[in-house]
């Protein structure tokens, strides 16, 4: 049995995800992490005024951060299935649509999607605008999801599907079974880079009067003037969660893993 | 169905790839219980043959009906004709995220219903014949080639089937595991079962085949018993590729 090397698929910029074998990434992400850790600690408490007054403004926006965040991934990668599904289907037309809307999407700054559908929507129906930004971001991401998707779906050997059809398994209960459980493990590390790429992408939803940490920050700043301060924090808590995140994913890929080792 | 009437026929079956002509008016009735080998030079389209008797690969014209039920019928559903006919791949394509005895489960437990427990059970007992049942718990790349492939005639084994289809089973084998596969085969052959073998193993087709089909260029050219097959076999292209491999 020849030993396939599950296909890289090449990604957006998403944090580095540490692997096992990168020793050199490893120490890095260590270093950034005790970095950034030590600053958020020692800056706080050196000089109270105005670190930490910031870091009690700036929790309200971290909530929000991640409320966007998730909504926004979850139905990304629920549109990205079904994208990456409609890339390659058979069915013509079903294809042309799936291509489509990756291409118009691909084609766009995410920026001037998000005020197009915010103020697009704002016409149709009211929203809430934390609504608003999440629909947005996941019409986004979910094009990029669906790239993602496909590349996955197609890096599984024809030899898969055709024991399973050869079983009696119909197309869908192949895609359940056999097919989407072993790209799940190929798809996983660019749906991270993908979903710490998002989370970094919210702060443009501060534009859309989105209260996340960007915007709590911003409001900080513009009362206190202490501009470079709130900056330096935020800096901070993005890199503290990025760098959590790409761990948290870097583990959960060796344990999905679990099969191709011998 | 009576039981004189053949459970594969093929009739005039042609297939293209472009303008590569891989089947050329085949037809071929195969009855129950009959063992056929199917040998011939690479691009004879016996693969094709094999693989279009359980429509992994769509024919271009003619028909072929399993046990009575038209493959091409839209009113018949082709994945309860599959269930009928297992196969059996060169690659041995086991599914690569599941243990040797979720490969053998996974068809049964959701085509038929089966309970898991009586699944398993079943699927230890198959595991035992073709001498895997200590490595039930193994993943797919802990296995060796030969393994695999007994794991895989195992699974095809577990929904079943009364056609048993191999596609060049030991092909990918190392010489020294090819034997292992060789032997479960002939035990299968023993129980009765139909089976269409595609393989260059000429020490199998003279033991255990009924009939000798000989493809060239997507025809049938000899359909004999091995005895005459080997002994009298008249046809120039036929010696010629007898001396390649033997």
């Amino acid at each position: 049995m020849t030993e396939r090397e599950s296909p890289q698929i090449d990604v957006g910029d998403g944090a580095a995800i540490p692997r096992r074998d990168d020793r050199g990434l490893v120490s890095a992400w260590w270093i950034a992490l005790c970095g950034a850790v030590l600053l958020l600690i020692l800056l706080p408490l050196l000089k109270p005024d105005p670190y930490l007054a910031i870091l009690r403004f700036i929790p309200d926006g971290i909530l929000i951060t991640f409320q966007v965040t998730v909504c926004s991934i979850i139905l990304a990668i629920i549109i990205g299935l079904l994208t990456g599904l409609g890339r390659i289907s058979r069915n013509r037309f079903i294809n042309l649509i799936a291509s489509l809307y990756v291409e118009v999407v691909r084609g766009i700054p995410l920026l001037v999607q998000l005020f197009y559908i915010y103020f697009a929507l704002g016409r149709v129906v009211r929203v809430p605008d934390i609504a608003a930004a999440i629909i947005a971001m996941a019409f986004c991401y979910g094009a990029y999801m669906g790239e993602v998707f496909r590349a996955g779906i197609k890096s599984i050997d024809r030899g898969q599907s055709e024991a399973s059809h050869s079983l009696g398994f119909n197309h869908t209960q192949t895609m359940m079974y056999i097919v989407l459980p072993q790209a799940w493990r190929t798809i996983l590390p660019p749906v991270g880079n993908e979903f710490i790429a998002l989370l970094k992408d919210t702060s443009l939803v501060s534009i859309l009067a989105v209260s996340d940490i960007l915007r709590r920050g911003r409001e900080y700043a513009a009362e206190s003037f202490n501009y470079f301060e709130t900056y330096t924090i935020i800096a901070l808590v993005y890199l503290l969660i990025t760098l959590i995140l790409s761990k948290g994913i870097s583990i959960m890929e060796y344990r999905l893993s679990h099969y191709e080792r011998r | 169905m009576s039981g004189a009437d053949p459970i594969i026929q093929l009739r005039g079956v042609n297939k293209s790839f472009g303008a590569f002509r891989a089947l050329s008016d085949i037809n071929l009735d195969i009855r129950a219980g009959e063992k056929i080998v199917v040998i011939g030079p690479s691009g004879s389209g016996k693969s094709t043959l094999l693989r279009s008797i359980n429509r992994l690969e769509t024919i271009d014209s003619g028909s072929i009906l399993i046990d009575g039920h038209d493959l091409y019928d839209p009113a018949e559903n082709i994945n309860s004709i599959r269930m009928e006919v297992g196969m059996v791949f060169q690659n041995f394509n086991l599914f690569r995220h599941k243990t040797a005895l979720q490969n053998l489960t996974l068809a049964p437990v959701k085509l038929k219903k089966l309970p898991l427990a009586l699944a398993e059970e079943k699927a230890m007992t198959l595991l035992a014949k073709v001498g895997m049942s200590e490595r039930s718990g193994h993943y797919p790349v802990q296995l060796s080639g030969g393994q695999q492939q007994r794991v895989a005639i195992a699974r095809a084994l577990a929904m079943e089937p009364k056609i048993m289809l191999f596609d060049e089973p030991t092909s990918a084998l190392d010489p020294e595991m090819i034997n292992e596969v060789l032997e479960v085969m002939i035990a299968l052959a023993t129980e009765g079962m139909t089976m269409v073998v595609v393989t260059h193993e000429m020490g199998f087709a003279r033991e255990v085949a009924d009939r000798i089909i000989f493809m060239d260029a997507g025809r049938i050219l000899a359909d004999h018993p091995p005895e005459t097959f080997f002994n009298n076999s008249g046809n120039p292209r036929i010696q010629l590729f007898l001396q390649q491999i033997l």
